[in-house]
């Protein structure tokens, strides 16, 4: 694993109007950085990355099943007591989940290591999907990289066919997408789905989430008065179970993307829990919830919030003094304790993978770098190849 | 060599700058096109008496079909607040009130149905067709979907079209509260200005 200076194409910006990928810059700051790449051996891709990746899939569905069957589990899981049952019955039926994003610190040797899994409203998919597929298309092309280079990246192609297994599943070929007002990056993303979805087939309408609402029936509608059938949704479940509408949830009968079972993995009470049922496994960080943190043996320690988006309110302690931290809005319901394992460098920068999962199938990574240790939404996003 | 990459994106389909916006309501796929081969025969009746009389031996389905349409008329055929705005789209005496409990609504009334493979009394097609008598619609005297789709004069009755004509359309409800979800976006913002976020709520 490498990381490579590399000459930006000329015409990127343009290329990037063109295709609507609007927030490669935001506040004068680079997000898009083709400056350089990583690149990574089949191996370290497979072994190292894809493997692991869907193992630790099938772990956290273990999780769910322990959790989904134990109130008191519910309960450190920080969810509203209305929605174990539904979580349940969601899990029981097996309803379709989309996509998840676990996110690893790995430096191309060794055992990966799992920070979290965003499993609920996972970001940076247009960029890992199609922006950097198609960087490493041009550099191709104009012989600047080498013809056999490659890139773990069938997250498009894998989105495509699970839209078309989700219709099939519900029987419905009308997907409504939401995100909320005022932000390009959830925007981009979600018209990526939905351009994605559109490949499947689907009709897919786009309904801002400030702008739902529900009719007589107890059913959702768009802003146009449909009602909604099928809805993803890039808003966290743990907001919408606790808002004015989350009463209307389970009565509104909404096939949700992501399902509702995904409120237990995208919660990092799953972190503790995994740590619990694997104990040891090499990818796995020792993590504990608030009452066993005095089992950690570990002097640093990562402290974060139950829920929480992009590093926010995470903080680093060295025997129990924060030594870094990230500010923010979220901690109220909680927090867990991680050992600490420090992202690895690459020229100053510390660097962070995602490990993206199509339903339960790896899918490709995406690769961010920050001049901190905690990896926030103001991160560097840099494309990557496959040689050798 | 096995890729670990998507094998194909059609990048003209990716493309954003010159693809005009989705137009909001009343786009549908173009049923009528000349060339496609799975089209089938439809024909539009005013009711079922009318499609009796066209067809005495299938009298059952004719009274069958229109039932449901009738029932697919008012989950997914336009809803309005008002008598007035009801009647300025579809023309004077052309609503009906609808009573639920959180109050009245209005709705054209179904102006015909179309029905397609009627021979078969098991896997007939329908669908309801409503038309404007209005002066001010631009649909005046034309049969319509309930989804906006203009189908043409009142006086063609018999139609070629694709199987995905008669696909269920979707509900069109009155909305009676908006507004319940995006609560906790608020809240989250307002504790301090994320100095360069980006302000995005995945993660």
């Amino acid at each position: 694993m490498f990381r490579l200076p590399s000459q930006p194409r000329a015409n990127w910006q343009q290329k990037a109007q063109s295709f609507g990928f609007h927030f490669h810059t935001m506040y004068g700051e680079p997000y898009w950085d083709e400056s350089a790449y990583y690149q990574f051996t089949l191996k370290q891709i497979e072994r190292d990355l894809e493997d692991p990746t869907e193992e630790i899939h099938q772990m956290c569905l273990e999780v769910v099943e322990q959790v989904v069957r134990d109130e008191a589990l519910m309960a450190r899981f920080q969810i509203p007591e209305t929605f174990w049952q539904p979580i349940a019955d969601s899990w029981n039926i097996r309803a379709p989940s989309l996509y998840s994003r676990l996110d690893f610190a790995y430096d191309g040797s060794g055992h990966a290591k799992l920070y979290e899994n965003n499993a609920d409203t996972p970001t940076s998919l247009y960029e890992s999907g199609f922006w950097q597929w198609l960087w490493l298309q041009d550099k191709v092309d104009s012989n600047q990289l080498a013809r056999n280079a490659d890139q773990f990246n069938s997250l498009q192609e894998k989105l495509i066919n699970q839209f078309a297994q989700i219709a099939q599943f519900y029987k419905s070929d009308v997907f409504h997408f939401a995100c909320c007002q005022d932000t390009v990056e959830d925007r981009g993303t979600v018209q990526y789905l939905q351009d994605c979805a559109a490949e499947a087939g689907l009709d897919v309408p786009f309904v801002f989430i400030e702008q739902i609402g529900i009719d007589e029936t107890g059913r959702f509608t768009d802003h146009q008065d449909l009602q909604i059938d099928t809805l993803f949704k890039l808003y966290p479940w743990e907001f919408m179970q606790r808002e004015e509408f989350g009463e209307y949830i389970i009565e509104s009968e909404t096939n949700w993307i992501e399902p509702l079972w995904k409120s237990v993995l995208s919660n990092k009470a799953l972190m503790p829990m995994l740590w619990k049922t694997f104990k040891g496994h090499p990818n796995l960080l020792p993590a504990f919830f608030e009452d066993e943190k005095h089992h950690c043996d570990s002097a640093k320690v990562v402290k974060k919030p139950i829920f929480s988006r992009e590093g926010a309110n995470v903080s680093i302690l060295q025997d129990g003094k924060i030594a870094q931290s990230a500010d923010g809005p979220y901690g109220e319901e909680g927090f867990i304790y991680q050992a600490f394992h420090p992202l690895p460098q690459f020229d100053k920068n510390y660097t962070l993978i995602g490990s993206w999962l199509v339903n339960d199938k790896p899918a490709g990574i995406s690769v961010r770098e920050d001049s901190s240790l905690i990896t926030q939404d103001m991160s560097r996003y840099l494309p990557h190849i496959i040689l050798g | 060599m096995t890729r670990k990459r998507s094998a194909q994106i059609n990048l003209n389909r990716m493309r954003k700058h010159f693809v005009p916006k989705p137009l909001a309501i009343g786009v549908t796929s173009v049923f009528l096109a000349a060339c496609a081969d799975d089209r089938q025969d439809a024909v539009i009746y005013k009711d079922a008496l009318e499609c009796t009389n066209a067809n005495p031996e299938h009298a059952q389905t004719c009274e069958t079909a229109y039932a449901q349409a009738l029932e697919e008329a008012q989950r997914t055929g336009p809803k309005y607040n008002g008598r007035n705005d009801c009647e300025s789209d579809f023309g004077a005496n052309q609503c009906y009130a609808v009573q639920q409990n959180s109050g009245s609504f209005f709705m054209p009334l179904m102006a015909g149905y179309m029905i397609g493979n009627l021979l078969s009394p098991s896997r007939y097609y329908y669908q309801p067709m409503f038309t404007s008598y209005s002066p001010y619609s631009s649909y005046r005297y034309r049969w319509l979907t309930a989804d906006g789709y203009d189908y043409g004069d009142l006086r063609k009755r018999r139609y070629k079209v694709r199987p995905d004509a008669f696909k269920a359309k979707p509900t069109v409800s009155r909305t009676i509260k908006r507004g319940g979800f995006g609560s906790s976006v608020r809240a989250k913002s307002s504790w301090g200005s994320r100095s360069g976020s980006k302000g995005g709520w995945g993660g």
